[in-house]
């Protein structure tokens, strides 16, 4: 299909800014009477606020007030306070705010502040809570229990704290890489007959195996600053998504979502920590509203890490079973995830990787969710899909070997393709071409070509090359679009879709300027601020906003199309659907010269009132939009509507990755010489946007596979690598100059432009064909955890008995 | 000038560190003047006596093994006392395994004069009875073996001793060693109160071994040190500082 | 836990000589905080983890800025960045080891305003000590890492005494090496000390890692003749390519005669809180080809007398493997 803007590259609006440096972030607003607010956080890893002491604090000139966790509703476990009282679970939670004149008086005021705390047991690695008579996190328990819908990954209501224990030698059991016999687990799933399947394989592997968690790292921590003016709310904030955490944050101030307005037209990151409003933001809005004073509270590099989010952790056991002709017969798979101090662990949606990715006819998952006392967890890029795909690579790499099946050729025999189904319920796609990505791949990369090569370079160089593979569920529906044609024939595309850095919010409205058939040059997009009059858009997380905003702002277009003819029938005669639209004009299909331009057009809806001006509008949408359509009324014709379209199955996201490493074997180092990655998410609509997510993706693939994790220390809670430099996050020189990236741009039927997302495969792809990598480069030696950092590579060379084992997590 | 220094522990909670090692430079100075002033005081202002002589009979004071242990009791608490010291006054030397070796030749030799002077020594010549106080107010009474100062010194030294060896075990057991890896520190306040008295215990041991070596080389007193050397005194010298019901020498 | 970000309220003297500047150090003496490139400066006082009072800022010296030749080969002011050391021609074709070392340090934006003084001087990366806790090095009673459970895989293999921080210093092990003077100021005046007596190791003074006292300036760094135009073989291995501290780190400077090693100097960085001198590998190879053979023979006794922690035994075989690379000139 020939597009006139779908796979097109443009510039989105915010790239200026960006480049040059005008964009403005929340940390860059400022306003008269601006007072500073500063956190004191915890320094112990478990216990609760005896007593706070801050008179000396408040009697410094400068000071105006502190804000504890009185000033706020209860929050009950596991959910994650902004502010902690009772129940303090990490060292570095938030336990008060105090505002000052300048940020240096609210540091100077934290000092003389006095907080007693009563310390409790803690604990950092779930398997020494899960053992009988180890500490709890929470004083009531250590697991979480869901008694209620929740989704995976966030502390929303329906949760609450509960104690699994295992006798210790259940728990010595599964330190050992078996499974723990007669051990309990709260989540367990199952399709088809798991025993008979695996009766039937011919090679069955038994594996244990760790994915340590790590920090979302976001650049921009998560400072707000909030004013009140005339019983509104102004909060400049720093969320993924925009409109859709509106009502959230409202609920979070107790104020009518009318009267917030909120301001986010730049993020610098979020990975799953903004998706929704979080818990600080409560602090920033009530404090302004305290003092009765525009309020900045600022967020450090080190809070960041602290109350930024992290990726949970896994400790588990799998059985994998292959046929003889190389598919998956039966996998079993069990898995203790490690939710930190707040959040869900995602065991549930790694076995769910294994399902769709590998195709096992038949599959088994017992899961739980343990807190610690670490950091909070939350949803980070592909939560459970990322880590599962990166431990899992190399241990399918095994399986396959021992059936004597190329690796290529394993993933080929395995692949989802339309018919494939996906975990529990083993529901449908909405489309897949992923067997197509496979060849693609393989065909950019060489795989056929490059296994021939021999592994060992040179007297210390070996060779590996690896192949992995990333899946999301990539796109959702019901969510409003709006636009507005001006009676100037400006076509203003609002959206709140929040600009998370993908430049997605820009690329999904394009999909409304495809339908209208306009130039870009005539689209004003509109976002980042409520007053700004935005729909009720899709959040931003999970892959999503590419199919499900191309629908909305589709359904918006189609909308105003319809309106734009209306007026057009109105005005020239004859029926609707005897007019067409072009070059900005809507006109008589049979005469051209019976027209009229989409600003004439846009005068006359304002003459003409009634729903195409917004007088009135559909009932179901979602009261956000209709909040913004009345502010708009009578301003030009505007297209709205609710995406009704039709919808069935998972939309997917996948991505395939390959990659030729060259290792030294001296040092434990390896550099990436090749990687390839093909991205299958349907009709790629800004070949731009999707080079960024799959080079952004890979590089923080190569993160999670061999740099990033948490690293506590067992005897006191504290965490070893706070900030960006100890985070050892990849660099410049630790990734490839050159990566291939390329799309397998086939549509999606349930997408109007054929679009669907691809965020999240794009890192899960890159950290399993790197585990890949460095295990064929050691001559298939699995390290069974991720990451694999040189010391491990050292240690294995040197055939010493070094390594950490044992299951054991937050750890070197 | 503070007395105990505090530190905050790993979660941020005040616990104690040591002893102010302002202190040292006040024991060493207030030492040093009360010495002097004593020094000066008996040079210009007590009686003059004629010492005894150290011809004639010799009369046996400390075996030979007793002067050993002395000595390496006063070599190792020496040791120590400069080894711990070199830090706290800024120099730059290897300490810390002298230290502790030093220590354990402390403590193993404390042990055994300990069980010596139970089981085969007159332990009770050592031992300070009600009577003892008149004796430094009444010149007519002369002590057995040991004088009352002795006694008191000595006790002062044995209280102080045991102290810091065995504050100092405790220290050691917190470092690495030949024999075992250092353990974790649950509670650092544990800890830093060792380190308190192990500081106090080496303040007083600085003080009273500047008592100690002060006398030991008064005119007056040397003939101890002398006996400590070659273990006897002469009979005049017994008669003149001792009574010789008191103490019946072998 | 205050949770810190501004820098604090301090003093500031921007003194413009030398001798201005020794006279500050030296009244402030511990209230005072030297600053050169700041890279070791900022973190420690946004944090409060150090609270000097004053700031000396000695980056208007002039002196302290420039490399000269000298009778006796060069002299590299204390305030040179360590990248106009990389990019210095006198450095660069005699004395390449300490250009590569510095040249792999941290970060080109650290390395455009750090200094040698600053990358020589500054405090151990321990990240327990970094954190601002009362750790011996801090002047209190414990080690955190060096416990049973410590996080302790960056830590030192040999000659630990309580504390077991290693040396961050890339150009330290270069300047070892290439047996270089470190030129120090005070009020008493100027005294000069062999780069491999400057470090301090925990057992001589638990507090400092380097012999530079309260009123010491690090004016300049002298390097001799006789290295120049040696051999040389530097590398770092760290988990990150940029901006990282090493695993280990390699110096050597070798003098060839007809084909057999006349002299070398080889030092190891990150195995110790000092730039290690490898004494026993240094008089292994003397009088042997430097090759493969050579070079197997003698790598083990690198690791003689190590005493792995928990997490850091990995630094044993990669730090025989670098002096293996480094004896037979492994060509990276």
């Amino acid at each position: 299909m020939t597009y006139m803007h779908i796979g097109k590259d443009f510039t989105p609006p915010d790239i200026e800014g960006k480049v040059t440096g005008a964009a403005r972030y929340a940390e860059d607003f400022r306003r008269d009477g601006l007072v500073f607010a500063r956190l004191l956080t915890s320094p112990i890893p478990a216990g609760r606020v005896v007593s706070i002491d801050a008179s000396e604090a408040l009697a410094m000139p400068g000071v105006l007030g502190i804000f504890t966790a009185d000033d706020l509703p209860e929050s009950k476990p596991p959910a994650n306070p902004a502010l902690a009282k009772e129940f303090i679970t990490y060292i570095g939670q938030p336990i008060l705010a105090v505002a000052a004149e300048s940020e240096e008086l609210a540091e100077a005021a934290i000092e003389r502040i006095v907080v007693e705390y009563e310390r409790r047991p803690f604990v950092v690695d779930p398997l020494d809570t899960l053992v009988e008579g180890g500490p709890d996190p929470y004083p009531m328990g250590n697991s979480l229990i869901r008694t209620g819908e929740a989704a995976a990954g966030t502390t929303a209501s329906g949760t609450g704290v509960g104690q699994i224990k295992w006798t210790s030698d259940q728990v010595a059991s599964f330190r050992a890489g078996r499974f723990p016999t007669g051990a309990s687990f709260p989540e367990e799933w199952m399709y088809g007959d798991v025993d008979a399947n695996f009766a039937q394989c011919s090679t069955i592997l038994e594996e244990p195996f760790v994915t340590i968690g790590y920090p979302h790292h976001s650049l921009e921590p998560r400072t707000g600053m909030a004013y009140w003016e005339n019983g509104k709310c102004y909060f400049h904030g720093s969320l993924q998504s925009h409109t859709v955490g509106h009502d959230a944050l409202s609920a979070m101030l107790e104020i009518d979502p009318a009267n917030l307005v909120f301001i986010n037209e730049n993020t610098g990151g979020g990975f799953g920590s903004k998706i929704f409003p979080y818990p600080t933001m409560a602090v920033t809005g009530r404090f302004a509203r305290k003092l009765n004073r525009p309020l900045q509270l600022r967020i450090t590099r080190p809070e960041e890490f602290y109350i930024g989010s992290a990726r949970s952790g896994m400790q588990g056991w799998i059985k994998i079973g292959l046929r003889d002709n190389g598919r998956v017969g039966a996998v079993d798979v069990a898995i203790v995830g490690d939710a930190g101090a707040g959040g869900g662990a995602s065991g549930g949606s790694a076995a769910e990787h294994i399902s769709i990715m590998y195709q096992p006819e038949a599959m088994r998952f017992r899961g739980m969710s343990l807190y610690t006392n670490t950091a909070p967890r939350g949803a980070q890029r592909g939560p459970g899909q990322n880590e599962m795909a990166a431990v899992l690579s190399p241990m399918m790499d095994k399986a396959a070997r021992q059936a004597g099946i190329d690796l290529v050729e394993f993933r080929r025999v395995n692949a989802p393709g339309m018919d494939a189904k996906v975990g529990s319920r083993q529901g449908v796609l909405s489309s897949s071409y992923y067997p197509q990505a496979i060849e693609q791949v393989a065909t950019l990369f060489g795989w056929e070509q490059k296994k021939t090569l021999p592994r060992q370079i040179s007297a210390t160089k070996v060779r590996g090359i690896g192949v992995g593979e990333g899946y999301h569920s990539a796109g959702a529906s019901g969510y409003d679009g709006l636009l507005r044609i001006a009676p100037d024939g400006k076509i203003y595309l609002h959206t709140g879709v929040g600009n998370l850095g993908t430049y997605s919010y820009a690329g999904v409205l394009r999909a409304a300027a495809e339908a209208l058939q306009c130039s870009w040059e005539n689209c004003v997009v509109v976002h980042g601020n409520s007053d700004l009059h935005l729909p009720h858009s899709t959040y931003q997380g999970g892959s999503n906003t590419i199919f499900t905003e191309t629908r909305s702002s589709h359904v918006a277009a189609l909308d105003a199309i319809r309106k734009l003819k209306t007026i057009a029938a109105a005005q020239f005669g004859g029926a609707v659907e005897d007019y067409s639209i072009g070059g900005e004009r809507v006109f008589l299909t049979s005469d051209s010269s019976k027209g009229m331009s989409y600003g004439e057009a846009a005068q006359k809806a304002i003459e003409l009132g009634g729903e195409l001006s917004g007088m009135t509008y559909p009932e179901d949408i979602h009261r956000t939009t209709q909040r913004s359509v009345q502010a708009m009324q009578g301003t030009g014709l505007i297209g709205v509507a609710k995406d009704t379209l039709p919808k069935s199955g998972t939309a997917p996201g996948f991505a395939i990755a390959m990659i030729e490493i060259e290792l030294d074997t001296e040092t434990g180092k390896f550099d990436i010489l090749d990687y390839s990655g093909v991205a299958e998410c349907g009709t790629v609509i800004h070949p731009m946007g999707l080079r960024q997510a799959m080079n952004g993706g890979g590089v923080w693939g190569f993160g999670m596979a061999a740099y990033e994790r948490h690293v506590y220390d067992p005897q006191n809670g504290l965490p070893a690598n706070v900030g960006l430099y100890q985070g050892k996050l990849p660099t410049y020189l630790d990734v490839p100059l050159h990566m291939k990236t390329a799309g397998t741009d086939m549509p999606d039927p349930q997408s109007p432009v054929g679009s669907r997302g691809i965020g999240e495969p794009a890192q899960g792809c890159a950290a399993a064909a790197l585990m890949s990598a460095i295990s064929d480069a050691l001559g298939g030696h699995l390290f069974n955890r991720t990451p694999v950092t040189p010391d491990m590579i050292v240690n294995h060379i040197a055939q010493n008995s070094f390594n950490t084992g044992d299951l054991k997590t937050n750890t070197f | 000038m503070e007395l105990i220094r505090y530190r905050n522990d790993v979660w941020g909670e005040e616990v104690i560190l040591g002893v102010s090692w302002d202190l040292l430079w006040v024991v060493s100075v207030t030492a040093f003047v009360l010495l002097a002033a004593h020094a000066i005081f008996m040079a210009a202002l007590a009686k003059k006596k004629a010492l005894p002589s150290s011809e004639g009979k010799r009369i046996n004071r400390h075996d030979a093994i007793d002067r050993a242990f002395h000595w390496i009791m006063a070599g190792s608490v020496l040791v120590l006392i400069a080894t711990g010291i070199a830090p706290i006054v800024g120099l730059r030397i290897s300490w810390l395994n002298i230290h502790w070796i030093a220590g354990l030749v402390l403590t193993f030799v404390c042990v055994f004069h300990i069980i010596r002077a139970m089981f085969w020594q007159d332990f009770k010549s050592m031992l300070i009875g009600p009577a003892d106080f008149k004796e430094p107010f009444d010149e007519t009474i002369k002590p057995g073996k040991y004088s009352f100062e002795q006694k008191g010194l000595h006790w002062a030294m044995t209280v102080l001793v045991i102290a810091v060896a065995a504050t100092g075990i405790i220290l050691f057991l917190n470092i690495n060693s030949p024999w075992w890896q250092r353990p974790s520190v649950t509670d650092e306040g544990s800890l830093g109160i060792y380190f308190l008295l192990h500081g106090i215990a080496t303040l007083g041991l600085v003080a009273f071994s500047a008592v100690h070596i002060y006398f030991a080389l008064r005119p007056e007193k040397r003939f101890y040190t002398r006996s400590m050397v070659t273990g006897w005194i002469s009979e005049a010298e017994m008669k003149e500082n001792h009574d010789a019901n008191k103490w019946k020498p072998e | 836990m205050s949770s810190h970000d501004v820098m604090p309220e301090i003093g500031l003297y921007q003194p413009v000589s030398v001798e201005d500047a020794v006279g500050l150090a030296g009244q402030l003496a511990e209230r005072g905080w030297l600053l050169g490139g700041g890279q070791d400066t900022y973190g420690w006082l946004k944090d409060r983890a150090k609270r000097p009072e004053v700031l000396v800022d000695l980056k208007g010296i002039e002196s302290m800025r420039g490399i000269t030749e000298t009778a006796d080969g060069i002299e590299i002011g204390a305030l040179v960045t360590l990248t106009e050391i990389t990019r210095d021609p006198l450095i660069t074709e005699r004395y390449a080891l300490l250009a590569q070392a510095a040249g792999r340090v941290a970060s080109p934006q650290i390395r455009n305003v750090g200094t040698l003084a600053g990358n020589v001087a500054q405090d151990a990366r321990c990240w327990y000590y970094r954190r601002g806790l009362n750790c011996y090095r801090a002047g209190g009673n414990l080690c955190y890492a060096d416990t049973p459970e410590g996080m302790n895989r960056e830590h030192a293999l040999f000659n630990t005494s309580r504390c077991v921080a290693v040396t961050p210093s890339d150009t330290g092990t270069a300047l070892v090496a290439l047996e270089a003077q470190m030129v120090i100021r005070n009020a008493s005046g100027e005294r000069v000390v062999d780069a491999e007596d400057f470090f301090v190791g925990p057992n001589l003074d638990i507090t400092h890692m380097t012999v530079l006292g309260a009123g010491d300036i690090l004016t300049a760094v002298r390097i001799p003749a006789k290295w120049a135009n040696a051999e040389f073989y530097f590398e770092k291995v760290a988990d990150r390519n940029v901006w990282d501290f090493a695993l280990v780190s390699i110096a050597a400077a070798m003098r060839m005669n007809n084909g057999v090693i006349e002299d070398a100097r080889l030092v190891a960085g990150a195995v110790q809180c000092t730039p290690r001198r490898l004494s026993s590998i240094e008089s292994a190879i003397r009088g042997k080809a430097r090759n493969q053979e050579t070079a197997d023979q003698v790598a083990s006794l690198a690791t003689e007398g190590a005493q792995p922690l928990n997490f850091n035994h990995f630094k044993m075989p990669l730090m025989e493997n670098l002096v293996n690379r480094a004896v037979r000139g492994h060509v990276v």
